[in-house]
């Protein structure tokens, strides 16, 4: 065993990187579906939706790539499809520039095909992508249409229905900010702060453990952390609403509860790794204090 | 999102382009990369001419130029924003740098004060009006903030009774960094997880006709 | 032609009084640096007093700072595609000079310039960048879905193979406050995901107890997340606020001019 793992230290990595490929592509060609529980903030999320009345407003923001894509993509879906099955009406707008609007455009067609009876214009608008967040989200307590004076496909904001009763944020019941980076802060930090609109995020895993102080502190309604966040919504949806669980079960559309399964082995290999590599340490040190002595 | 055959394929092959570095940096992966740089930059430019310069900037002017005559002064300041670039009148983009540069600071110190201080010391406060079970997770969520603030302040030199409350801050800190570690795993993972979806489910199978 | 206060002054300060600047800046070289950095104190403290000052001129929905809001989602689009010059012309260098790698800098250009000027023919035809009237793909979207995302999402996913390799090598119990870290990234692993009941999957009988155990991690894992994490976030966040909230006043009133290229003294 010890020159075992004394030859597995000094092992090339592209065999780690091989390890780690078929550790991940496994569950992928034979699922598991393991379990998954609920945390605290995705289910005060999905609750304050929950109860939401139809006709309400939802600020539903892309801010995120295809960087974070497998991880925000399923958050977004499932927050889309809660609102249209509640007959809660949904605004989009993406801030994030690289690549944020073809994901958000791919998005809203995907999840809208699946309610045939929503309207465009009356039920759900697309703002699309506009430069200078900040900027932006200072004006918003101000009016909609200054900011976005066209929707994503250059219709007159004033000719859109659903818009004529929507002049600035304080008629939005809720932003949902799907995150990667400082973007969903500036949300919290300054729509929250400044004109009290509830918020609730959705970060990539990287970046959740800071997101808690603003949940501790009460700026944040709920949270959805990473891709774990977005199976437990998933979870949550199909549950109180089992008519949508059907787009969770289809083999080849990517969830995040497939995904979790993954998860779960490569967290396996990545902690085994941590302990192997750690004995292997306290060996070496040990070894090298008796020869010292 | 249905790519289609010819889609399907430019995608693998991009992913496997990028995938191949693992074994060795080589001319695929340095093709991929480049293609990869030039396709991000020309993204920016139909993103921000579509979806900003277009409807705020020149349709506003074209329409209704009586109502919109002062956009000409953020154009143009745009426009200056370019002349960094000319040796002899790179200075005049400074006009355009600076009022940038300081409106968005301007907006920053008003939301990280009201924002990002004021709610995060209202949290870390602990009241004393009454005890309970959540006292004692309030204490100790006040002295994690509180020393790992004492832990950042560098402004002078750390005394006997401060270096300990320091050292403790340093535990709640090394507490969160290894939290955050395990979150940045199931993060960068989730990436992996998805191309590998992508590749076996929505590349290989189809390929080899399984369902 | 729409003369409100608040427009008017906006025009006279970042429109008139750079133009003044800059024709002094022609003839005095030593204004070219003080003119601009008067005139971003304008910038900067405009969005600061219209939160506190509640008059029409300044803060109302036609007041200086709201029209403020829309120049600057105008000039930070021009900042976006800043960058661009610079690569065109470093390609463009590598490439007449027939540097080391200048085909790469070709592919470079020309995934450039196909994109871009799809973007631009979107914008001229009025289809835009999205979807066609009947579901069918624009020219940049369709270089979007099947060139950007693909090579975007892949060239991030490598992390996760660096990111176990340097667990495997790298990641050790050197002292307290690495392992203090290394119990805490362990938890919060375990916690996280359905570990032990994957572990447990082939022995059945341990399917009950794994599952209990499961629950109780992902209790603790919240509770680290929540006040140990979150106190540590916490003063991070007040740390960083307050230090960029001085820096703030500093570059808003000339202090820093390290934006602008300038050193102390200049």
């Amino acid at each position: 065993m010890p020159g075992f793992i004394d030859r597995m230290l000094t092992l090339d990595r592209r065999w780690i990187f091989l390890f780690v490929l078929v550790s991940v592509a496994t569950p992928i060609i034979y699922p598991i579906g393991l379990p998954v529980t609920t945390t605290g903030s995705t289910r005060a999320a999905f609750e304050y939706i929950e109860a939401l009345k139809p006709g309400d407003v939802v600020w539903i923001s892309f801010d995120y790539g295809p960087s974070s894509a497998p991880e925000n993509d399923p958050m977004a879906e499932a927050i889309m499809r809660q609102c249209f099955t509640k007959k809660v009406r949904v605004l989009v707008s993406v801030f994030y520039p690289l690549g944020g609007l073809g994901l958000a455009n791919s998005a809203v067609a995907k999840v809208t095909a699946e309610f045939p009876d929503l309207k465009y214009g009356e039920d759900y608008v697309n703002l699309g992508y506009k430069d200078g967040a900040a900027a932006v989200m200072h004006r918003l307590g101000d009016d909609i249409s200054g900011p976005f004076p066209t929707d994503v496909n250059g219709r007159p904001i004033g000719e859109i229905p659903m818009m004529r009763g929507i002049h600035d944020i304080r008629q939005v019941k809720l932003v949902f900010t799907a995150a990667t980076g400082i973007i969903g802060e500036w949300w919290i930090t300054q729509v929250h702060s400044q004109f009290g609109t509830p918020i609730i995020i959705g970060p990539t895993a990287v970046s959740a453990p800071k997101y808690y102080a603003y949940l501790n502190a009460g700026q944040l309604l709920g949270m959805l952390g990473g891709m774990k966040g977005a199976a437990e919504y998933e979870k949550l949806l199909a549950g109180a609403h089992p008519e949508l669980a059907k787009f969770y079960k289809t083999t080849r559309a990517f969830t995040a509860t497939k995904g979790m399964d993954g998860q779960t082995v490569i967290h396996t290999v990545i902690l085994a790794f941590i302990v192997l590599g750690n004995y292997a340490f306290f060996r070496a040190r040990a070894a090298k204090k008796r020869g010292a002595a | 999102m249905e790519l289609g055959v010819v889609g399907t394929w430019i995608a693998a092959l991009l992913t496997l382009a990028c995938l191949s570095f693992l074994y060795k940096d080589n001319p695929f992966f340095r093709f991929a990369e480049s293609l990869f740089a030039g396709v991000s930059l020309g993204y920016y430019v139909g993103i921000t001419l579509n979806q900003t310069l277009m409807p705020n900037l020149w349709e506003p002017m074209r329409q209704n130029f009586g109502q919109n005559w002062d956009l000409l002064v953020p154009g143009l300041l745009g426009v200056i924003l370019y002349m960094r670039y000319l040796p002899k009148f790179g200075w005049v983009s400074r006009y355009a740098l600076a009022i940038y540069v300081t409106y968005y600071i301007g907006v920053d110190f008003t939301r990280r004060l009201h924002g990002e201080v004021l709610p995060q010391l209202g949290r870390a406060i602990l009241p004393l009006s009454h005890f309970d079970s959540r006292t004692l997770v309030s204490a100790i969520f006040m002295l994690g903030v509180g020393s790992v603030l004492i832990y950042f302040f560098f402004s002078r030199e750390q005394g006997p009774v401060t270096k300990r409350i320091a050292r403790a801050g340093i535990w709640f800190l090394m507490i969160s960094f290894g939290a955050a570690f395990g979150f940045t795993v199931m993060g960068r993972v989730a990436l992996l997880i998805g191309r590998l979806n992508f590749l076996i489910l929505q590349w290989i199978y189809p390929m080899l006709g399984i369902s | 032609m729409n003369l409100e206060f608040g427009r008017v002054a906006l025009v006279v300060l970042f429109g008139i009084l750079p133009i003044i600047g800059i024709a002094m800046g022609l003839r005095a070289p030593s204004l070219r640096s003080r003119i601009p950095i008067f005139i971003g104190i304008f910038a900067g403290f405009i969005p600061i007093v219209a939160l506190y000052v509640p008059k029409a001129f300044l803060s109302g929905e036609t007041g200086m700072s709201s029209r403020l809001d829309l120049w600057l989602i105008i000039l930070a689009a021009f900042a976006l595609l800043l960058g661009i010059v610079n690569v065109v012309q470093n390609s463009s260098r590598k490439i007449g000079r027939r540097e080391k790698g200048w085909p790469y800098a070709v592919v470079l250009l020309t995934g450039l310039a196909v994109t871009g000027s799809f973007g631009i023919y979107g914008a001229v035809t009025g289809h835009g960048i999205g979807f066609m009237p009947d579901g069918s793909s624009t020219p940049f979207k369709w270089v979007e879905d099947r060139f950007f995302q693909p090579l975007q999402s892949t060239i991030f996913s490598l992390l996760a193979f660096f990111m176990a390799s340097a667990s495997f090598r790298a990641f050790r119990a050197r002292n307290a406050e690495a392992s203090i870290l290394l119990v805490a990234a362990g938890l919060v692993m375990m916690g996280r995901v359905p570990l032990l009941e994957f572990l447990a999957a082939p022995i059945p009988p341990l399917h009950a107890a794994a599952a209990s155990a499961s629950q109780f991690l992902g209790k603790l894992t919240e509770w680290i997340m929540d006040t140990p994490n979150g106190a540590a976030q916490s003063g991070i966040i007040i740390g960083a606020a307050l230090g960029a909230a001085s820096m703030a006043i500093r570059v808003i009133l000339g202090i820093e001019r390290g934006y602008l290229g300038l050193g102390k003294g200049e």
